[in-house]
């Protein structure tokens, strides 16, 4: 086809105007399509069509828990080990009858509130200064130093962590050099308090953030212009206005200390397991769906009430705060 | 002045001291994964790249590297629509139990993530589809799910409503007022959930450890067995690999939305 150059980009001209509302056909049909299987009278449902795929996904996690729950009211028949068929209470008897667990579980909540109690002191001054800093550079760096580990995952950083505290490790590779025999600090309960800590610090920093941009630096100066110092200034000031974000990073951290498995398993060497692994043990070491069950309920329960409890207090004392000026 | 001085002394000690918690480990397993000797000990033996030599010859890692990019990538694209049309629900329509159906999708946070795990073991056996590879993925989207909806909730709340009024307004009809307007604003809460869902997966251990076998094991799995048992160098090697793509993120996500997007009030 020879076509003069002025024809031929006529042409071409022609084409594309030819080929743009094509997009806007597609677009057209789309609009019709979705008229026609969506009448403007079902438009008021729009939102729970939206919502359903995600209501649908966490449904699958509501029948597992509905299985877990009729699990825990079977008893284990030892002899064909199968639960029985008839309903009984008897594995909630079995976690309140062996000490064990009652003593397993209080060196997870124990665990669970030394860990809280760090990382807040150490995740405030890191959002403080991390929303505060003046350098572009700084405040990019302790970034990256926040989510590196954030986004390496548990189980490699407590890798880390055996190389460093292990026997051949860095610390008593130091030490040796000034002829101090090695130490034993891995698996032990410290080690596993120090790993879930530095586990939990990036999320901690992450949820009090909001909580300290959200706080002006004029009230800060108008604290200092007061005649307050800076500890005062923290003392007052600042932690009461960021006590939102500071309650709902506790109880993040919290629960998620509480029903941790890796670092217990790998830093703790077996000694020092937490209540997720005894669950682990009852499913798959005593083969006891029925025990296992019963133990996951307890720790759901137990969770919730704590967790129901911190909101509870959190908000009372926010209201006689309020109410007390 | 010195109000000043001991401020600043006491808040940078507490950072540094964070600084150098969350860094350590990484830098040690940067370093070790370099030795030239058969253990991992200190000082070490020498720099070789034979780790990462024989880790390439592993089949099996590469493998269960295979198998984890699988899973990873079927929870993303999963939590793409799903989080992103749920956030733009719980933001922009009204419902009827708000409250319960916020603390519903809450449910795989507040679950914790042992029980979950082996609940979906439980439901995945009886529906005969345990030890199949893809509902893996679907369970590590399921317990990160929250994530996404929060990441794409935030930038919906930046978003003015009356934008796409003004759409509506000016004769676009409701999808391409969907896909020119609220889909644009919202990228970058869409672009931060679908990286943190796919290095979430990618980094999932636990529900992971209950829903794979022998057959399917992905490498977080691998990894924390073969820790149990004898730790040498080339699970360094392996390390350093996780490493580096936790770079990627951060720097993926710093070019497309800025790091400083986790540094905003609400």
């Amino acid at each position: 086809m020879l076509l003069p150059g002025a024809t031929r980009r006529e042409f071409m001209k022609r084409e594309q105007e030819n080929r743009l509302p094509l997009s806007w056909k597609l677009l057209d049909g789309m609009e019709r399509v979705v008229a026609f299987v969506w009448p403007s009278r079902f438009r008021h449902a729009v939102g729970w069509w939206f919502l359903l795929p995600a209501l649908a996904l966490v449904g699958i996690l509501l029948i597992g828990l509905g299985y877990m729950v009729q699990y825990s009211l079977h008893e284990l028949d030892i002899s064909t080990y199968r639960l029985r068929a008839d309903y009984s209470l008897a594995n909630f008897a079995t976690f309140l009858e062996r000490p064990v667990y009652m003593r397993v579980l209080v060196r997870t909540l124990l665990a669970s509130v030394i860990v809280t109690g760090v990382t807040m002191v150490l995740a405030f001054p890191y959002a403080y200064q991390l929303v505060r800093v003046r350098s572009a550079a700084m405040r990019k760096f302790l970034l990256i130093a926040l989510f590196l580990p954030f986004f390496i995952g548990q189980v490699v950083r407590a890798y880390g962590w055996l190389i460093i505290l292990g026997r051949e490790g860095l610390v008593n590779g130091i030490l040796g050099q000034f002829g101090i025999a090695p130490l034993n600090l891995l698996f032990n309960y410290p080690s596993v308090v120090f790993g879930l800590i530095q586990y939990m610090l990036p999320f901690a920093v992450l949820l009090i953030i909001p909580a300290v941009a959200a706080i002006s630096e004029d009230v800060e100066l108008a604290s200092e212009g007061l005649g307050a110092n800076w500890w005062a200034t923290f003392r007052h000031v600042l932690l009461p206005m960021a006590r939102p974000g500071l309650v709902g990073a506790g109880i993040v951290v919290f629960t998620l200390t509480m029903t941790d498995f890796a670092m217990p398993e790998i830093m703790g060497g077996g000694k020092n397991d937490f209540f997720a692994s005894a669950i682990y043990d009852g499913f798959f070491q005593l083969s006891n769906p029925g025990l296992g069950a019963a133990l996951s309920i307890i720790l759901v329960v137990v969770g919730s009430v704590i967790v129901s409890g911190a909101f509870f207090l959190a908000g009372a004392a926010s209201l006689k705060a309020r109410g007390g000026g | 002045m010195k109000n000043a001085f001991s401020k600043k002394l006491v808040l940078w000690s507490l950072v540094w001291f964070s600084v150098i918690t969350l860094s350590l480990p990484t830098i040690i397993v940067v370093g070790a994964s370099f030795t030239a000797g058969d253990i991992i000990q200190f000082p070490p033996e020498g720099f070789s790249l034979r780790w990462y030599q024989k880790l390439w010859e592993l089949e099996g890692f590469k493998q269960a590297l295979g198998r984890t990019v699988y899973v990873s990538v079927i929870c993303t694209l999963l939590a793409l629509p799903v989080g992103t049309l749920a956030a733009i629900a719980l933001a922009r329509y009204r419902f009827c139990f708000a409250n319960l159906i916020q603390v519903y999708l809450m449910l795989p946070f507040t679950i914790p993530l042992v029980v979950s795990g082996i609940s979906m073991m439980i439901f995945f056996g009886e529906i005969r589809i345990l030890g199949k590879l893809w509902p893996v993925g679907v369970a590590l989207c399921l317990i990160n799910i929250p994530f996404m909806i929060w990441s794409v909730t935030a930038s919906i709340n930046a978003l003015d409503p009356e934008l796409e009024n003004a759409s509506y307004n000016c004769g676009a009809p409701p999808v391409q007022t969907f896909f020119s307007v609220t889909l644009p604003s919202v990228m970058p809460g869409i672009i931060t959930g679908a990286l943190l869902m796919f290095i979430l997966a990618f980094n999932e251990f636990l529900v992971s450890l209950f829903l794979t076998d022998s057959r399917t094991v992905t490498l977080p799995v691998q990894i924390y067995n073969s820790i149990r048992s004898v730790i040498t160098p080339d699970l360094a090697a392996v390390s350093v690999l996780y490493i580096i793509i936790a770079l990627v993120a951060i720097w993926l996500l710093d070019r497309l939305v800025g790091l400083e997007i986790f540094l905003r009030s609400k």
